[in-house]
């Protein structure tokens, strides 16, 4: 159903009874697998930035995968902070990507 | 775009030339630069960029990496909200 | 308060727990993965009998194990601090406190990183973050792969990315300079190529066939590189620069001497809507640290690893290391180090049965002769590195621990 999914592999064999979700990123619905984790699930749907950095506003992605680095982090459900490389996703997630900070908030700024 | 401009530490996004510039200025270890530029500082805790800026400080005539980690860890070692830290479950 | 508080479920730490655990320890095994196996999970290897060893079904057989054994195993959880208690160590995770009368830390390795120009873009990701997107949640990172760094590590995944329906266009050198360092010296990577060709049959010597001998030099690297599975391995080739407007869209590169000077007049873009940078990978000691360790610097292991013993005790009481925090190695080594500690623990907590110790000597002897038969080995000199380690510990600390 989707091309970036690897349904069949020579050694790893074929991706079966594969159980769909529906997740939200900034508003949008997509279509996930169960036992996706947010980062695979939406770079699945062709996903590749997660946030803006919070002081240059450079567009970010994921950058280890395994929970090193924080570059995938989202906002989900409200909470901050969370590593999509490493939080599976659920039936209805809410998913929020990072922006900039407002400049009160950048160094040397004032409120 | 040229060496100088690269990105070094992403969380901060500290470039090679702020680095640099400011190990020359201050002849300093990686410590210092840490706490002079925020290299090292972001949500990752320097897990990223730390090899580099060890690295970098030796190759520019800065203290030859020892047996001592160079830049060293303190928790927590993961970024966690108030509520972790005060035993509440995530 | 349990007996073992294991911190990784990679192949080390789950192996230390089967073992802890057929001791009759309660073990519980922590790891902030969503799934058991660490970089077990996404590896295949190829046998030199042409059979495939699937990491994903040699992590299920571990864990199968340690769960029929009662260890408890919590994924999605970090453990952010660590504190030496009265008679052990309290472990501090996102779930809960947990206090044990012995730690093991299993943490494995990070990815070095190469800062190059452009690595900021959505789609460029360090290799092992390609590895398991392919091989563990079985999707694509994109549809044609540009690989900067040639080491052991990315021809390995290269191969697995092929496997997964992946275009690699090539694997090539980073940019010279300061922030590359050796990785762009074609010489120094040739070397580091090289070193696989003592180790033969390794799918290196197979594929790369004339190319891959120790007599060849960088200098007579051909100028488009060799092909592996079809894979152009470029040492003569340099990325200037990642490039595109909100996500990768190709990479600038350029021919380089054989001593890694970039050769002008010789720039051209390639396109790629992925690109993998592979900088080799460093033991990850941060919780080691943290916890008061003493360290080593040993760059033949990868860097700064806690101080340890042959039967993975480190000098503070209680506390263990196994598996790539004690060095880069390969899984079957880290498995076989996660027993040592394991049967280690047991033996400190007078858990060891009649033949114990020499259950204990057997498995340190296992680790070394897996260390011998290790198809890949990361660098040169581990075993004599790892001989220098243990008679430093053994110098500074025998007398203040529990003696085997």
């Amino acid at each position: 159903m989707n091309s970036m999914r690897v349904e069949h592999h020579p050694v790893l064999g074929d991706l079966e009874n594969q159980k769909e979700i529906k997740i939200y990123f900034d508003g949008q619905e997509y279509t996930a697998h169960e036992g996706d984790t947010i980062a695979s699930a939406l770079l699945a749907s062709g996903i590749r930035t997660l946030r803006l950095h919070e002081d240059k506003a450079t567009p970010r992605g994921i950058y280890c995968n395994i929970g090193h680095c924080f570059e995938c982090r989202v906002r989900v459900n409200g909470k901050n902070t969370v590593r999509a490389c490493l939080t599976p996703v659920e039936n209805h997630m809410q998913i929020e990507s990072g922006t900039p900070l407002s400049a009160s908030f950048i160094k040397g700024g004032t409120l | 775009m040229n060496e100088e401009s690269t990105v070094v530490c992403r969380c901060e996004e500290i470039t090679l030339k702020e680095i640099q510039g400011t190990i020359e200025k201050f002849n300093c270890s990686s410590r210092e630069v840490k706490l002079r530029t925020r290299a090292g500082m972001g949500s990752c805790g320097g897990r990223t960029c730390r090899s580099t800026i060890d690295r970098l400080v030796e190759q520019m005539g800065g203290p030859v990496i020892s047996n001592e980690v160079p830049l060293s860890y303190r928790p927590p070692v993961r970024p966690v909200s108030f509520g972790i830290l005060g035993g509440a479950k995530e | 308060m349990i007996d073992l508080v294991v911190v990784g479920a990679g192949p080390a730490g789950l192996g230390a727990a089967i073992a802890a655990a057929e001791h009759g320890l309660q073990v519980c095994v922590v790891d902030e993965f969503v799934k058991p196996g660490g970089r077990l999970l996404g590896q295949l290897h190829e046998e030199p009998d042409g059979k495939w060893v699937n990491g994903i079904e040699e992590a299920q057989k571990l864990y199968s194990r340690a769960i029929e054994l009662g260890v408890n195993i919590l994924c999605g959880v970090s453990v952010y601090d660590l504190q030496k208690v009265d008679h052990g160590w309290c472990v501090y995770t996102t779930d809960e406190m947990i206090e044990s009368k012995c730690l093991l830390l299993a943490t494995g390795a990070s990815e070095t990183p190469i800062p190059i120009p452009g690595w900021t873009l959505p789609g460029v990701m360090s290799i092992g973050a390609a590895q398991v997107m392919g091989n563990v949640h079985r999707v694509k990172p994109g549809e044609k792969a540009i690989i900067i760094g040639v080491n052991v590590l990315s021809v390995a995944i290269a191969r697995e990315l092929q496997l997964c329906g992946v275009h690699v266009e090539s694997i090539l050198l980073p940019q010279p300079g300061i922030l590359a360092g050796d990785a762009a010296q074609p010489e120094k990577m040739m070397e580091s190529l090289l070193r696989l060709s003592h180790l033969a049959p390794s799918p290196l010597i197979r594929m790369g066939g004339k190319w891959v001998s120790p007599k060849l030099g960088a200098r007579l690297f051909p100028k488009n590189g060799f092909k592996m599975w079809g894979i152009p391995i470029q040492l003569r080739k340099t990325a200037l620069e990642i490039y595109g407007e909100n996500q990768v869209e190709g990479v600038r590169i350029a021919e380089v001497s054989a001593s890694g000077d970039v050769l002008p007049g010789t720039e051209k873009t390639v396109s790629a809507d992925f690109v993998c940078i592979a900088g080799g990978l460093t033991p990850m000691s941060e919780l080691a640290s943290v916890a008061g360790c003493s360290f080593c610097y040993v760059p033949e292991l990868g860097g700064h690893v806690p101080l340890h013993n042959e039967f993975m005790q480190t000098n503070l009481a209680g506390l263990y290391v196994a598996g790539n925090i004690t060095g880069v190695e390969s899984a079957k080594v880290a498995r076989a180090q996660g027993k040592v500690a394991g049967l280690s623990v047991a033996r400190v907590l007078k858990a060891l049965t009649y033949g114990g110790n020499e259950k204990l000597h057997s498995a340190v002897e296992e680790v070394k002769e897996t260390r011998k038969n290790a198809l890949i080995q990361f660098q040169p000199g581990i075993e004599e590195a790892r001989r220098e380690l243990y008679g430093k510990f053994d110098e500074t600390h025998k007398k203040t621990l529990i003696s085997i």
